[in-house]
């Protein structure tokens, strides 16, 4: 018998008083411990008791070492069945780590059953022991596939050659005692390998480890302004973006005449150059750094901002040009509002024009309503210092307000009464619930496609979109704030912002003509809608 | 005079494996499903007992359902609405659950 290397205790060698205890104690083990092995014979116990300590260093070694084993298969409870392979290399144990490592036919000579007789004869056949085996002895041995398969990698990682080595010898060899080449050993090792897709990392593209030496480079130097631009990204990939959220900057070093320079702020003025890359989508986690003073993602393919960039509350400038946008986030004009953001580039960009869309209402800065688009797209005329409505971003018109079911369907006409009564609550929906669970667990990655393809195909679709929205950093309700995944409502607001387009270097002028840009707002349920056409809704008694 | 038991205040939902709910029949209507079953008009056996086996949701993700029905009925009136707290490892289950009771 021979015990694998990860079961093997580093216990010291046992005292000469030991086998004695260990010879009364060992028949009533075995019995409990392996009941299949009724008719096996037990050791011999006078064989234990009158070895000498005085044989040669290795077959001592190797016999006590059989020994502590048995303590520490009796110490465990007798139903877990033990991982045994038939051999044993003494120079691999703790106790004796620099010892040379035995070779194949040293090993097989101590071939047999595992707890005594020992077989002494070097020249044995393979194919005596090809007998032997067919005996079920419930006990693992090294060619155990199945076994292999379900260890945890940080074992394979101590043991996997030694089984490897182990496996190649009893069920590939077949030369009697030719040590098995090293190229087998090799394929098999793979093989196993093979099977746990978890343990093979693929290699990161060039680009991505290019990215990744600039922003570990930044965050080395403690330079505030990060250039990845024209790095052929094709996405931004997990990992790349986090670590600037702990961008500290060093304080420059300067020689004895120290001028003005040397007093800068150590506050870092994050700034996040992304032009010119490939990028369809942002991820979340851009917008986890909340210092980022200065974004740019010019000349990209994104086809829209996720609402999640209301995080960046500290966002002073933006740009956006030369993307496949056809809307702004709603969020974006509350960060010119409330935020910092003073200078924001979003032309060109296939955005919706004003002039094609739908309009449910014209709004004017008074907030009366007028007739004509012609007077809400035209600026009051002032005379004077210009007022602050010729700065501030000026809401022109609302379009209408689509909604969605629960499975994030849009429902077309108006709601029948017995739906609206249930449904026009603003309680999430069951569905709704549990996506935004699943978003927030940590499960949700471990969730591989295979699985998901059991699910019903209604189900993948909302996995799929709750997983997009979790790659985009949640989105939550312009009315309420609440998170959601699936959106009930959705309208396109017009604001004109051409002030902060032109990064409020002047007023607009006296009767100048708007030029509104889209901005999708979403709503998390059917009570989330522009606040006039609620106060309709309101009316109506449920 | 048969429709007339149906209209008790409660219903009872039976899970899969055997667990039983009694919950004000209201609530329960939050489900398009279970609100189609319990039709007065419909003749099914569930309108008559007030007794509805969903034989494919588990105990347990059943007991979290009626917890979601009460939350929406309590909170069907008020415009800031608490989060319900969904274990992780029971969302999945929910989801199709919900799925399948349309809510």
């Amino acid at each position: 018998m021979r015990a694998t290397k990860i079961t093997k205790p580093p216990y010291p060698r046992p005292s000469p008083i030991r086998p004695n205890f260990r010879h009364n104690t060992l028949p009533v083990l075995l019995d409990s411990s392996y009941t299949m092995d009724n008719e096996v014979p037990l050791p011999p116990p006078p064989r234990i008791r009158h070895r000498s300590p005085t044989k040669t260093p290795g077959s001592s070694l190797r016999k006590t070492y059989q020994l502590s084993r048995f303590d520490d298969r009796s110490s465990q409870p007798s139903s877990d069945p033990a991982l045994f392979s038939s051999d044993d290399i003494p120079a691999s144990g703790l106790e004796n780590y620099h010892a040379p490592v035995a070779s194949g036919n040293r090993k097989r000579r101590y071939r047999g059953t595992w707890w005594g007789e020992m077989v002494k004869d070097p020249k044995r056949k393979r194919a005596d022991f090809k007998e032997k085996r067919h005996v079920d002895s419930g006990v693992w041995m090294g060619s155990d596939e199945s076994g292999a398969d379900s260890l945890l990698p940080s074992e394979a990682s101590h043991w996997g050659e030694e089984l490897l080595r182990d496996t190649t010898n009893l069920v590939m060899g077949k030369g009697g005692d030719l040590p098995m080449p090293d190229y087998s050993e090799g394929q098999t090792q793979s093989q196993v390998w093979a099977q746990r897709p978890g343990l093979r990392k693929a290699a990161e593209p060039r680009e991505h480890q290019v990215a990744r030496t600039i922003v570990n480079d930044c965050l080395e130097r403690g330079q505030d302004s990060v250039d990845l631009s024209n790095g052929h990204l094709g996405f931004v990939p997990a990992g790349l973006l986090r670590p600037l959220q702990h961008l500290t900057k060093l304080p420059a070093i300067v020689e004895a005449p120290i001028t003005e320079d040397g007093y800068g702020s150590l506050q870092p003025f994050l700034r996040l150059f992304l032009a010119g890359n490939s990028l369809q989508k942002i991820s979340g986690e851009l917008f986890e750094l909340d210092s980022l003073r200065v974004l740019s993602l010019r000349s990209n393919e994104i086809r829209e901002i996720p609402p999640a960039i209301r995080r960046l509350t500290m966002l002073q400038e933006a740009n956006f040009a030369v993307n496949s946008l056809q809307f702004l986030p709603w969020e974006l004009l509350w960060l010119i509002r409330k935020g910092d953001l003073k200078h924001m580039v979003v032309r060109p960009n296939p955005l919706m024009q004003i002039e094609d869309a739908e309009v449910a209402q014209w709004h004017t800065p008074e907030g009366t309503e007028r007739e004509s688009p012609e007077d809400s797209l035209r600026l009051r005329e002032y005379e004077g210092p210009a007022p602050e409505e010729a700065w501030a971003p000026i809401h022109v018109a609302t379009g209408p307000v689509r909604r969605y079911n629960t499975e994030g369907f849009p429902v077309g006409g108006p709601v029948d009464s017995t739906d609206k009564s249930q449904r026009d609550a603003n309680v999430p929906s069951l569905r709704e619930v549990s996506l935004l669970s699943c978003t927030r667990s940590a499960l949700f990655d471990q969730l591989s496609d295979a699985e998901t393809s059991e699910f019903p195909p209604l189900i993948v679709r909302l996995l799929r979109q709750a997983r997009e929205v979790r790659d985009g950093g949640g989105r939550s309700c312009s009315v309420c704030h609440r998170s959601f995944v699936i959106a009930r409502t959705e309208w396109i607001e017009w604001w004109d912002c051409s002030t902060y387009e032109n990064g409020l270097k002047g007023p607009r002028c006296p009767g100048e003509k708007l030029r509104p840009l889209p901005f999708r707002r979403l709503g998390c349920s059917w009570t989330c809608v522009p606040s006039q056409t609620s106060q309709q809704d309101q009316v109506i008694p449920n | 005079m048969a429709s007339q038991p149906s209209q008790s205040e409660y219903v009872t939902l039976v899970s899969g494996d055997g667990f039983e709910y009694v919950i004000p029949r209201s609530t329960a209507c939050v489900s398009g499903t279970i609100r189609r079953m319990l039709e007065p008009s419909s003749q099914f056996s569930e309108a008559i007992t007030g007794r509805c086996v969903l034989e494919n949701i588990s105990g347990v993700v059943l007991e979290k359902v009626c917890e979601y029905f009460c939350f929406n009925e309590k909170n069907k009136k008020q415009m800031n609405v608490p989060d319900m707290d969904i274990p992780p490892e029971l969302c999945l289950e929910l989801l199709m659950a919900a799925d399948y009771l349309d809510t």
